[in-house]
Formats: structure tokens, sequence, C-alpha cells
């Protein structure tokens, strides 16, 4: 009997064990099928080289190095090891072993994916750590790529620069398809332009034992990485190099000014030849993650990391000009040849309003207004617009392009402000603002005649409408990808933002008439920038308006807008000194030089700017 | 039989040999011998690598070990352990001398003194501790037959059978100390004792294991090594520490399920080929079986093991003296509980006690002393069946 019951309970037992292994090998197999194809296979990602950034002569803008990064795999960093490792790394780094502790926590939902624990390692690290493998375990280094930039600094603004992906949008690039350690574009073209520059990572599959070596059948599978395709800009470096050149040499003239910015287009496309901001930054400094040049960069208070050219919003002061005579001829506030005074003061409404530097004209015509740039013939202009109902001089202002972004392919563009009644009463609803600040007064009106109040533009909306004068009409989308190169330098795609230019729907005659005041006022005798272009060949003329914007507290905002060759423009440039005074004295003699280079003229005939606005 | 010539003896010689032939239990003998061969297999296939330069060292080591083991049932199965019986004293002192001497002269392997060095070999005491206990035991039983029953007895064979096994649990192992207790458990159990006993027994054995695991540590009195801790209780956590036990669970676990129904082979086993599985010929020898074989080959053991049971039951009712019943019931739960700790160990169902699979783990002590139980049971079929004819 007892036999028997020791029987039932032997019998009993291995029924259980053959139950459980019935579910373990049977129904359950496929999930530790798959855990054990985990332990056994090792997937290394081979980055893929990202693209190159060529100017549109093909000049190398950004290029690679191969370098190496520092990574661990967290799960295998485990416990007092990794205690001991992240002990031993953190003073070789310069690294807090909190930083590291918390890099290696962060990798531990990836366990078959490594955690980046320093980029671009110095060739005596790598050494240091290669002779001391065995007290680094779980450690390694990374083949990798680093930006790296031929041209040093030049245009930083439009390159921008890449980075590690940042916690708080790791989510969105994995559902791109990211590993979420990867560098990305953080601004400019290098963002922009990531879907092309990326390329798609490699893969190795390697056969590992229990330790993480791989052992004798090695590669089980690998999958070569696709190279990112190269995107060629519309930037020619020849021109970029004299307005970044230029701009700097101004700065260093000018000792009040703060920052300055500069956009270069050809008006026919819109395609970007120029484009620069200062201050400036280094962008290799963000490639190879220099903390202290970084942290400078970004507690600088001009903000060197802006690029002003897209994204300062600054009154325009007197270039604004050639917007309101084309919306005065065009909405019949003004007849093409009718004479207004330019006294130099003029009440208005009960208010003063005085010309530059105090001058009086006489009566004179629109393009000698331009030439000369007289306020009061403008402050007429705008009494005009104010007595009618329609904001006919701020539909003109948005049918250039002001107001809105212009579309430009480079992250962080702004719109500026065209300010209308609605606009003030919206602006000024708070309670901090009385009833009287929210109309509309004449003043509004004849302080946007000539780009000052409550107007806000950048340069690049600025060169863009000057870009619809100079080409017959047309408000170009400016653009600066031009193409996408694959490996082998076939053209993939292109990414030329052309075809949809807006018709201005201002007739000929009008724009000639504009045209006429601006070559004047860059070649007349009474032009306000004939000192500093006077001397260009006859066949490449510059036609252009300065502008002195007063943007109290402080000095003026010194700006020139101007294309060439006058009859035939290819080149339309914008140029802001920001505190530079007045806008022959500083933006003029920039964009002198820049068409000059652009156009193959020698940059000594380029005169030195008078005072005049 | 008065008179002798060549041809009369050579004919009681070849029926000796028939008569022996027909009391052997050919069916028990065949099991073990499939059990052992699947094990030399699995062994020779799972330490090439062990050992660098020679693949075949813990295969050849085990041959040898089966060889002895051999020998030593057939030698077993000679002796009668109704003789044995009134010796139980002394064989009882041996034990515990055999037991002390590892204190003395041994070596530390992991931080435990089980192993005695006898040239390149070292024994294990502890483990033919196993048989001569059953023996002793048994010994005690039949030779205070009248006694047997009373509380005074059960008192009696519990002290005989704790000392050796306290002293086994201090060297320390913990696994064998515990069979040691399987054994005084079945032999009372066989013997007849009340079933009052055994709930007494029960409810100490689960007031003990309160108080060593949780009670005594908590007040700040370790009774367990922290290993030991660590081990038993590891079936219940997950550690990612590939040192911990934890870690080597879910290994198993993993070769096992991932062997699927008819496993990846010899090459293709890579849990057990790239070391993710630890102690590939000893403790996780049917982790290794089950990746390699797959449920065929796995369940196939397990169902030899099931045969085993049965032969060995058999044996067990048909015996032809308490002695020797005594002895095949002990014997018989040994080998039930140490394969269901095993596997139930490797499957994730028990705690990791460091109990070797019977026939299959590799080892020298444990082998010889398996294969001799076997003798015994040949044995006492044998005389069983000389006995009824």
């Amino acid at each position: 009997m007892r036999i028997a019951i020791l029987g039932g309970i032997g019998l009993a037992l291995l029924s259980v064990l053959f139950i459980r292994l019935w579910f373990l090998q049977v129904i359950g197999s496929e999930q530790y099928a798959e855990r054990a194809e985990g332990n056994r296979i090792r997937t290394v990602v081979v980055e893929p080289e990202r693209g190159l950034i060529t100017d549109r002569n093909g000049e190398v803008l950004v290029a690679n190095r191969p370098s190496r990064d520092l990574v661990a795999r967290s799960g295998e960093l485990v416990g007092q090891q990794r205690t001991d490792v992240v002990k031993r790394l953190a003073p070789v780094l310069g690294e807090r072993p909190a930083v590291l502790r918390q890099r290696l926590e962060a990798g531990e939902g990836t366990p078959f994916q490594s955690v980046l624990l320093a980029e671009d390692v110095p060739p005596q690290l790598e050494r240091y750590l290669a002779e001391r493998q065995q007290s680094f375990p779980g450690v390694s280094l990374k083949d990798t790529f680093t930006r790296e930039y031929p041209q040093k600094t030049a245009a930083a603004h439009i390159l921008g620069y890449t980075g590690a992906i940042t916690e708080t949008n790791v989510d969105a690039y994995r559902d791109e398809g990211y590993q979420g350690n990867e560098r990305v574009g953080v601004t400019g073209i290098e963002s922009q332009y990531e879907q092309f520059l990326r390329g798609s990572p490699g893969r190795v599959e390697v056969e590992v034992d229990a330790s993480g070596e791989p052992v004798g059948r090695g590669v089980v599978d690998s999958v070569p990485p696709r190279p990112g395709r190269n995107v060629e800009l519309s930037i020619d470096l020849n021109t970029q190099a004299a307005l970044e050149e230029a701009l700097s040499t101004q700065l260093s003239l000018s000792g009040l000014a703060e920052g300055a910015a500069g956009v270069a287009l050809d008006p026919r496309t819109g395609e970007v030849l120029a484009m620069a901001s200062y201050p400036t930054f280094n962008p290799a400094s963000f490639a190879e993650n220099k903390p202290r040049d970084l942290r400078r960069v970004q507690r600088d208070p001009l903000d060197p990391l802006v690029n002003r050219a897209v994204a300062g919003q600054y009154p325009v002061g007197s270039t604004f000009k050639a917007i309101t005579a084309t919306a005065a001829l065009e909405s019949g506030v003004l007849e093409r040849s009718e004479f207004i005074g330019s006294p130099s003061s003029l009440e208005l409404y009960g208010q003063e309003f005085r010309n530059f530097g105090y001058q009086s004209h006489g009566n004179i015509t629109l393009p000698l207004a331009l030439e000369v740039s007289s306020d009061t013939f403008f402050y007429t202009l705008g009494t005009r617009f104010f007595e009618r109902p329609d904001s006919k001089l701020q539909e003109w202002a948005r049918n250039f392009g002001f107001g809105e972004p212009t579309g430009l392919d480079l992250p962080g563009e702004v719109g500026g402000v065209i300010p209308t009644p609605e606009w003030k009463r919206q602006t000024f609803a708070g309670d901090q603002f009385g009833e009287i600040d929210r109309i509309w007064k004449p003043g509004d009106t004849i302080q946007l005649t000539v780009g000052q109040g409550f107007l806000q533009a950048t340069p690049l909306q600025l060169a863009t409408a000057y870009a619809a004068v100079a080409n017959g009409g047309r408000v170009v989308k400016p653009s600066i990808g031009r193409r996408v190169i694959n490996a082998s330098g076939r053209q993939e795609r292109s990414i030329l933002a052309g075809g949809s230019d807006e018709p201005l729907g201002a007739s000929q005659q009008t724009l000639e008439t504009v045209r006429e005041g601006l070559v004047q006022a860059s070649n007349g005798d009474l032009g306000t920038a004939t000192s500093v272009f006077a001397q260009m060949p006859a066949d490449r003329r510059v036609a252009g308006k300065t502008g002195t914007a007063e943007a109290p507290p402080g000095e003026d905002h010194s700006w020139f807008v101007g294309y060439a060759p006058a009859e035939n423009p290819t080149i339309v440039v914008a140029v802001i000194i920001e505190r530079g005074g007045t806008g022959a004295s500083a933006a003029a003699p920039v964009v002198c030089k820049t068409i000059s280079a652009n156009l193959g003229t020698p940059l000594q005939q380029c005169g030195g700017g008078a005072q005049a606005n | 039989m008065t008179t002798l010539s060549p041809e009369r003896t050579n004919s009681d010689f070849a029926a000796l040999a028939k008569d022996a032939a027909a009391r052997l239990d050919w069916l028990l003998l065949l099991i073990v011998a499939g059990i052992t061969t699947m094990s030399v297999f699995v062994i020779r296939a799972s330490t090439q690598e062990e050992i660098a330069g020679d693949p075949d060292f813990f295969f050849t080591r085990q041959i040898l070990f089966v060889v002895i083991g051999v020998v030593a049932m057939l030698a077993v199965s000679l002796i009668d352990l109704n003789r044995l019986a009134r010796w139980h004293w002394v064989l009882w002192g041996g034990l515990l001398a055999s037991l002390a001497i590892v204190f003395v002269a041994s070596k530390a392997v992991r931080g435990t003194s089980r192993w005695i060095d006898i040239g390149p070999f070292s024994l294990q005491p502890s483990e033919f501790g196993k048989v001569l206990l059953m023996i002793v035991l048994a010994g005690l039983v039949v030779e205070s037959a009248s006694r047997v029953g009373t509380v005074r007895f059960t008192l009696l064979a519990a002290g005989v059978a704790g000392l050796p096994a306290v002293v086994v649990f201090l060297q320390p192992d913990l696994g064998t100390a515990i069979v040691y207790a399987v054994i005084l458990l079945t032999i009372l159990f066989i013997a007849g004792t009340p079933w009052t006993h055994f709930a007494v027994i029960g409810a100490a054995v689960g007031a003990t294991v309160t108080a060593v695991l949780w009670a005594l540590p908590a007040s700040g009195v370790e009774v367990l090594q922290p290993y030991q801790v660590d081990r038993l209780t590891a079936f219940v956590s997950t550690d990612p520490d590939p040192g911990s036990t934890g870690y080597q669970l879910e290994q198993s676990t993993t070769a096992i399920g991932s062997g699927g129904a008819l496993g990846k082979g010899p090459s293709g086993a890579s849990q057990t080929i790239n070391d993710f599985l630890p102690e590939h010929q000893t403790d996780f020898i049917f982790a290794v079986t089950s990746e390699m074989f797959g449920f065929v080959g796995a369940g196939g053991v397990l169902v030899l093991f099931g045969l085993l049971l049965w032969r060995g039951l058999r044996i067990t009712a048909n015996a032809s003296t308490r002695m020797d019943q005594l002895v095949a019931s002990a014997i018989v739960a040994v080998i039930a509980f140490e394969v269901f700790v095993n596997i139930g160990m490797t499957v994730g169902l028990m705690p990791i006690t460091g109990i070797p699979l019977p026939f299959m783990s590799y080892g020298g002590s444990h082998t010889v002393t398996m294969l001799a139980a076997v003798g015994i049971l040949l044995g006492i079929n044998a005389r069983r069946t000389s006995r009824t004819r």
C-alpha cells in the first residue's frame, strides 16, 4: 500500500515535469527560440556616411572625417562592474560619474543597442583605452563620422549643425526608423534636408558567445550602409565669402554695431547666392562637441546662433519707399509725372514731420524723390493713403511678400509685421493699453510710407521684394537647396523651389518708374548711395536704395538693398548693419562688394559711404 | 550431483549463467543503459570547448566513471543486504568518519569542501553516503522491528540520519543533506511509521524553512551561506546579472524552450555551445539535452525515468525481505526525488539546490553511486527470483 503511494507520488512528480516540458518546448517554443536567437545574434549597426553639402559649383562646404565614439552596452555592464567602470571612466572623459551612470541607465530599455558615452574620442584617449581594455569591460569604440568644415565658419547659419537626438524628440525620430543614438541635423540645411543627407544604416549580424565575443562562425548576415546623398546648394561660395568678408570688415569699422546680416538672391529664380549673419559661430564646435565653446556661444547675449537674415525682424527705413512708390502709382494715389513738394518739414494733422537732415528739394517727381530719399514727399503720399478707406499700402506690402515667411527652405524663418488698423487693435488689446493706443492714427500710415513705425521685416523679405522690382514683377519664392546628388555624382532630384512665383500685379510702367528712381539713388548726382556705387562699370550699374531705420533706443540700423546689373539684374542683395548708422555709410559698401564679387568687378570700385539716408 | 565430469561441469556452468541471466532485470538494465548512453553523448557534444586542447576531457572521464560504476554495480548486486543489517552501527560510524575526513583533507571548490583528492580524481564521500545511509536506516528498522512506529524509534532514526545530514550541510552541501532527509522519510514511511509522525515532521520542516530563510536572518542570525539563499530564492527573481542564479535559470528555460519539438541538434544548440547556459555537463545537463534534442529527446528521457521508476517500484513490491524492500524503496525515492528536483530546476519550477541528475550529470562519485544503487536493485531482484523458485 505504502509502496503504491510512493509510486503515485513519483508518477505525479514526473507528470508535472512532462507537462512543464510540453509547455516550454511545444507551446511556448517560439518565444524561447526568439530569446535564444537574441542571445546568439548581435546586430551591430554600421553608420552610413552623411551626405556632403556643396555650393552651386560643387565646392564642398561640409564633409566628413572618420572618427570614433565611445559606446557601451547597458545590458552587459551591470552591478559592481558598472560602478567600477564608471568610476574609472569618468575622470578620463572629464565627465561626472552621475552623468555616465544616467546615460547607461537610459540605455537599459534597449538591451541590444549601445549607449553613447563620448563622441569623437581623441587619438590619445583611444590609445589609453586600448591599452587598458580589461579595465573597461563592456565599453568599446565604434567607427563613425564627424562633420568637417573645409570652409571654416563660412555659411555657418545656412549649413547649421548636427547633434545628438535629445530625450524630448527621441520618440519622433524612432517613428522614422532612427535608433535614437544617431547624430542628426539640428538646424540649417543639416536639419532641412536630413532625409537626404542621413543615408540608411547598414547592419552586421555577428554570432557571439555569452561574454559577447564573436564566435567561430562570425558574421551571420550583413547589409552595407547606404551613404547619405549630397545636397547642392544654390550658394555661390565666392559671393558668400565676399559678403561675409565685407560684413565682418564693416562690423569692425562701425564701433557701435551689434549684429549684421546680408542675403543675396538671383532675382530671376529666387535662388539664394549668399546669406550671412553676424555674430557667427563655428559649426565644428558642435560636430566635435566642445562643451566650453558651445556654452560660450549659447550664453552670448547677441545670439550668434540666430540667423538674422531670416529670423531678424527690423524696421526697414527708406528702403521701403520702393514699395510705397509702387503702391501709390498702382492705387492711383500718385500720377507718374506728378510733382509733390519736398520741403524740409511738413505739418500734417497738427504734427511736424521733417526731412532727413532738414533738406529741402522743392517740387519733385517720384524718381527724384527716391534718388534723394525725400521723406516729406512720401509723407504726403501717406496722408493720401490714410484718407482712403482701404489699406492699399499694406495690401501692396503683402503683395511684395512682407508680413509672412517667404517659404525659404531653411528652418527658423519669421514673417515680420505689416501694421494695419486691425493688427493694431489686436496687438494693443491688453488692459495695460488705452483706447488711444489701439486707434490707427494718420502718423501710423505716414510712418509706414518710409518703413518706420510698426513695420517689421527680415533682410530676406526685403531682398525678395526688390527681386520683384528687378525681375519685372514676379515675387519669387527664395530657395537654397538646389539638387540632391547621389554617391555616384548623378542628380537624383531637383529640390529647387522654382515655379511657385507669385505675380506682383504691378504694371511694367510702374516698375519702370520705380527702377528709374533706384538707379538714380545709386548713380544720380543727388543719389544717396552714389558715393558708393558711382565707380561701377556702365554695364554693371547698381540700382538700389539706402535705408536708415530708427530703432530707439540706440543708433539707427543701416540698410541697403540693391540689384545689378541695373538693366538686366542677376543679383539682388539686402544688407543690414544693426546700429550701423546711415544706409550709405555702412550697409551700401557691403552690398557693393558682394555684387562686385559676384559680377567679377574689382572691389576697389566701391566707394566709402556718405552720411545720407 | 555426486559425480563430476567435465561435460557436467560445463553444462552446470552454462546452467548457472542461464540462471543468473534469468534472474537479472534486463529491462531495468536496458533503461539505465539508455539514459547513460544519452548522458555520455550529451556530455561529449556539450564540452568540446570547455578545456582548451582537450575536447574529450569530460567525455573520456565520464566513460571511465561509467565503467567503474558498472563494475561496482555488478559487485554490489552480489552482496546480500540482509547480512549487513546487524552491522548498521558499524556502517554508521564509517559513514560519519568518511564524511568527517573531508573537513581534514579537502580542497574547497567554489567555497565548498565536499571532495577528497585521490590522484587525479576527487571523491565525494557524501555521495556514497547516500547508499550507506539507506542500509544503516533499513538495518536499524529490521533490528528493532518491535519498536518501529513508536515516537522513540522515529526520533532515534531521525537522529541517526540527522547527524550525517548536518555534517553534509556544514560542508556546505544543502542538496545532499536534503537527499539524506528524503532517505529517512522514505524508510520511516515504508517501515510503517504512523501518519501523525509525518504530520509533526511536516510542521517542523515548514517551521525550519521559515526560520532559516526569513525569521533568523531578520533577527541577524545567518544559517545559510548567502549564495545558498540566493539560489533557493532565485527561481522567483529575475536578475540580469550574468553571474546571478536568476540569469542562469532564464538561460536554462530559454535553452529548453528554444529546443522546440525536435531540437536544434548538437551543433545548433547555441545556448549551450555559446556558453549562455552554465554548467553544461553537471547541473544543467537536462537543459542541454532539451536544447539539442527537443521535446522528443527530453520527453524520451523523462519516459525512461518513468520506466526506471516502474521497474524500481516493482522490485520494491516484490522484495523477498523487509531489509531488501526498505533499501529498494529508498533507492527509488532518491532517484525520483533527484530527477524531479534537478529537472524541476532546469525548467524553472524548483530552486537551485545543486542536486545532480541521476545517470545523466557528469561526476564520478555520483555516477558510481547511482550505478551501484542499480546494482543493489538488481541484487534484490535476483534474490527474490531465487527464493521464490
